[in-house]
């Protein structure tokens, strides 16, 4: 029985999970749970994962959630996947985990109600809060800039001083795309400050070949949405 | 050189690593980091973690912040450390790593906010934010009712059906510690509904004593501290030390 594995491409972890097992050549079958549609409240995916979030595998009678997890899991039990990916290495590793759960309360928790409060609210049902969107900004501009200075050594490519991409990498860019959706003008004013994170970026693309950009391609068609209003209409009744 | 633990025992996750290297008989030395007095950010702890946050670790050259991580490594590292800590099996593993995962989001999120914007932030002379409170409030009221009915499915003693306990459990049941700072009126209105919950903590507590008493003791003065108004004055005007704010 094949890998399955719930995810919409909307979302951020749901993103750093298709492109793991695409560019590792693991076998799944992607099963779409649209968050718009409420479709994580259904009772047949609340059998899958209680806390009714996405994204979440299946693997044989294994079921496991939390973005996180799926990737440790993913990268220790599918063969011939690199090293670099989740190190063996003790040390390596530790610092591995720590990005990843420093990313929870700061990058993440920043990133992502800074958008669904200013742009993507209305497309999952909440209703926009521009106190949230303020706070989340502070936090996820102070993420950037620890980005920049300390977890993007000098002169390497990924994060940890690593020339090779992690999991890690691949769970914090997914995050930082979300950004999109704000359109240039707002993407461009939050990130411009921050070259390496930029670079860091574009080498994490270049990575992970044409997977990257494939599975991105619906946070790109919502941005095309959001920026064009509809004729006739003012611009704050786009879609 | 011996692995140093900075730690300030008023922070919940600095309490899980300590009961843990106790437990596990992991040679090492406190240093403790007192929040209360802001010393999270001197020149020389911002040197051992730049985010200003405890707990931290330094193992010879090695330096490692944020807990789950930490946890990991010393019972990867350390020689002679009982599986059921931090399983070799995949499967056991990633399920310790996604409730370790949900917490941060969850439980954390909720019980550390509603603490300080009830009492601990105005111990230390901070407004507090009911705003803040109350949603944090419905964050950790959910939570416990998440471990009730999910994390604590079935009959096993400890999370994920397990009978002996992970550094899963013991991260958790630090944080709902933190709650005795409340006063045992509101503890029990937080957490009587969830009965599961209550016998997972002493579970917890009894697989640790009595290493979980001695290092939650600050704590507990702590709590006296809050819940006596000294003569003369209001209990806003309580005494501020020792009361203090936990890593975020």
């Amino acid at each position: 029985m094949k890998l399955k594995v719930y995810a919409d491409r909307g979302s951020e972890p749901s993103r750093a999970i298709l492109i793991f097992c695409k560019v590792n050549g693991i076998e799944f079958e992607e099963i779409k749970i649209e968050l718009a549609k409420r479709q994580q409240h259904s009772p047949e995916y609340k059998a899958v994962n209680p806390m009714g979030q996405v994204p979440a595998i299946v693997d044989g009678e294994f079921q496991l959630f939390e973005s996180h997890a799926i990737l440790i899991y993913l990268a220790s039990a599918y063969p011939g996947i690199a090293d670099h990916w989740y190190p063996n290495d003790i040390f390596k590793r530790a610092k591995i985990h720590s990005v990843l759960d420093w990313h929870h309360s700061n990058l993440r928790r920043g990133a992502a109600p800074y958008v669904v409060n200013t742009v993507l609210g209305p497309f999952v049902g909440i209703q926009v809060n521009p106190q949230i969107a303020a706070e989340a900004e502070k936090l996820l501009l102070s993420s950037l800039s620890k980005i920049e200075s300390f977890w993007l050594k000098e002169n390497e490519k990924f994060l940890l001083g690593s020339s090779q991409p992690s999991i890690a990498d691949l769970s914090m860019v997914c995050e930082i795309m979300q950004l999109e959706v704000l359109g240039d003008k707002e993407r461009d004013r939050i990130l411009g400050p921050y070259e390496k994170v930029q670079q860091w970026i574009e080498n994490t693309k270049n990575a992970t070949g044409p997977h990257f950009d494939e599975i991105h391609t619906l946070i790109f068609q919502i941005k095309a949405m959001l920026q064009k209003p509809p004729p006739g209409g003012a611009i704050n009744e786009a879609e | 050189m011996k692995l140093k633990v900075y730690a300030d025992r008023m922070s919940q996750p600095s309490r899980a690593i300590l009961i843990f290297c106790k437990v596990n008989r992991i040679d090492f030395e406190e240093v403790r980091i007192d929040l209360a007095k802001h010393q999270q950010l001197s020149p020389e702890f911002i040197a051992v973690n730049p985010m200003g946050q405890v707990p931290a670790i330094v193992d010879g050259r090695f330096q490692l912040f944020e807990s789950h991580a930490i946890l990991i490594y010393l019972a990867c590292a350390f020689p002679g450390i009982a599986d059921h800590w931090y399983p070799n099996d995949l499967s056991k593993r990633g399920k310790i790593h996604s409730v370790l995962d949900w917490h941060h989001s969850n439980l954390r999120r909720g019980a550390a906010p509603f603490i300080w914007n009830t009492v601990m932030g105005p111990a230390l002379g901070i407004k507090p934010n009911p705003q803040a409170a109350a949603g944090a409030e419905k964050l950790l009221l959910s939570s416990l009712s998440k471990i009730e009915s999910v994390w604590l499915k079935g009959n096993g003693k400890f999370l994920l059906g397990s009978s002996q306990p992970s550094i899963a459990d013991l991260s958790l049941v630090c944080e709902i510690m933190e709650l005795e700072v409340l006063g045992d009126k509101e503890r029990d209105r937080i957490l009587g509904p969830y009965e599961k919950v209550q016998q997972w903590i002493e579970n917890t507590k009894n697989a640790t004593r009595p290493h979980f008493d001695e290092v939650h003791t600050i704590l507990f003065k702590a709590k006296a501290r809050l819940q006596k108004p000294p003569s003369g004055t209001t209990i806003n005007e309580a005494s501020k030390k020792g009361a203090l704010h936990s890593k975020m």
